[in-house]
């Protein structure tokens, strides 16, 4: 009887121990994947599964020209977080299936085509700069809403986190200084610094457009 | 020990007290500023076309400026007039030249295909952009439709309306803050420019139609106010330079008309004053402009 039980016991760990084989790179150790839904479309980030997989093409280049490609600081405005990888899952997790949140992909829409994270919306940083005289249509589809007095409410926006192309994109940095600039409250706004270039680094899907172009 | 101290602590009160009453300091001037404008008391009143000059408002200002500085007694700091800058229509980066193409396309004259300009471009990004949102929150959102500058020339152009009157209609818009101009019509004043938009619309078509691209005029101190021209000595040779004070109601564009003939030449204008012009419509009263020769660039 016992030795039944430890047959049965040994035949589930084994069992536990293949499916564990089956997926060799996982997030962390406990999570191979992270599912999360945005307006009822359905993504699944995993990472990907070759060992011997390298990055290429432009997330290889190392040495961009500095300016304007300069190295952006861990924090880039007070009260703004800056995520890792694993809070940007968490977001899009909680917050963007929540209904509550966007990720916004703030490269020019010609980089955006080329491959995203998933459930990532294009906004390009040069559409939230004070000279756009559309910000405000902009600002009101985040949730903004405007008031009598021509201001704009944010109590009811979006969360935002903002990511571009890497760690020397300044693009997301001014894209978080043009929003705070326009009002948006720094609590309700997230940096992811790795941008592209971190999240191509580890594997992790990369979303590629049905229609390009 | 404790006189010591006493004795630095009268020191330091006294020292105090010299920084702010300043017994000694002579009377503080008002100094021109950098770019050598006197401090402006008569931008207070805005005398434009459209509206009636405000006598009273006239006279106080005119007190105002006659008026000493006014000295505080208790500190002796003068109080210094603060600039007022003027209200400025909003702008885009449109070129007046595509505008007036279009214009010139959509009232049917031969030859002159629509382009897009950059203010449509703009909004065709953010109508993509705004696409993407609405596919993202599943909420619905729409690009408030706006008045365009084109759109109104071309209903005023199309109705008949004298100069004077389409001045008017462009200025009111502009006012409100309900369409955004090309930044060479924007005045030293903070009005639009429409002789230099009516002037380019006529330039173009005249163009467009094959005829003679306008001459340049002769400009000489005689003849214009404003201009001066100075002999500058350099390494081997002499100049002529050409400076030009910006007068109350120039835009970029009226000065370039002034010395090239055609409002697209402002660029060489404005490039040779970047030092002072952050932005072709940040011209202002008393701006001292080099205007460079036409066949030095």
């Amino acid at each position: 009887m016992i030795k039944a039980a430890a047959v049965a016991f040994m035949a589930s760990l084994m069992a536990v121990g293949s499916a564990v084989q089956a997926q060799d790179v996982r997030i962390t150790t406990f999570r191979a994947d992270s599912t999360f839904t945005l307006n009822g479309q359905t993504f699944t980030v995993t990472r990907d599964q070759n060992t011997r997989a390298v990055v290429q093409g432009d997330y290889a280049l190392t040495s961009r020209p500095c300016p304007s490609n300069c190295i952006q600081p861990m924090i880039v405005a007070n009260g703004v977080e800056t995520l890792g990888e694993l809070e940007v899952l968490d977001f899009l997790e909680e917050r963007v299936t929540g209904g509550v949140g966007l990720l916004l992909d703030t490269r020019a829409p010609t980089d955006f085509a080329t491959g995203s994270i998933p459930g990532s919306v294009n906004v390009p940083v040069t559409t939230l700069a004070a000279d756009n005289r559309f910000r405000g249509d902009i600002l009101r589809a985040l949730g903004a809403i405007p008031q009598v007095d021509g201001s704009l409410d944010f109590s009811g926006a979006m969360t935002l986190a903002l990511y571009s192309g890497g760690v020397w994109s300044d693009d997301a940095p001014a894209a978080i200084r043009h929003l705070l600039e326009a009002g948006y409250p720094a609590n309700k706004l997230f940096y992811y610094r790795g941008g592209m270039q971190a999240w191509a680094h580890v594997g992790l899907t990369i979303h590629q457009p049905q229609n390009p172009g | 020990m404790i006189r010591t101290t006493i004795a630095f602590f009268a020191f330091a009160v006294v020292i105090c007290g010299l920084i702010i009453f300043r017994p000694f300091a002579e009377d503080e001037t008002v100094t021109m500023d950098r770019l050598g404008v006197p401090p402006l008391t008569d931008e207070t009143v805005e005398v434009t076309r459209n509206a009636t000059p405000d006598v009273v408002a006239l006279a106080q200002a005119a007190a105002a400026a006659a008026a000493p500085l006014a000295v505080y007694p208790s500190t002796g700091l003068v109080d210094a007039p603060r600039r007022i800058d003027v209200a400025r229509p909003s702008t885009d980066d449109t070129r007046l030249s595509d505008m007036t193409n279009n214009v010139l396309a959509e009232l049917g004259f031969a030859g002159v295909e629509p382009v897009t300009t950059n203010s449509q471009a703009q909004r065709q990004s953010t109508s993509d952009i705004l696409a993407g949102i609405e596919a993202a929150t599943g909420q619905r959102s729409i690009l408030e439709e706006r008045d365009t500058l084109e759109a109104i020339v071309i209903a005023a152009l199309r109705a008949g309306e004298s100069d004077e009157s389409i001045d008017i209609i462009v200025n009111n818009a502009a006012a409100s803050g309900g369409v955004a101009v090309p930044e060479i019509l924007v005045t030293s004043d903070g009005r639009v420019d429409t002789h230099v938009l009516l002037n380019n619309i006529v330039t173009q078509a005249q163009i467009a139609s094959g005829g003679e691209a306008p001459a340049v005029p002769n400009v000489t101190p005689d003849n214009t106010q404003g201009v001066e021209v100075r002999v500058v000595q350099r390494a081997n040779d002499e100049v002529e330079a050409r400076f030009y004070t910006v007068q109350r109601g120039d835009s970029l564009g009226a000065i370039a008309i002034k010395f090239y003939g055609n409002s697209s030449e402002f660029n060489r204008i404005f490039d040779a004053n970047k030092t002072l012009l952050s932005s072709p419509d940040r011209i202002r009263i008393g701006q001292r402009l080099v205007i460079p020769q036409l066949d030095a660039a």
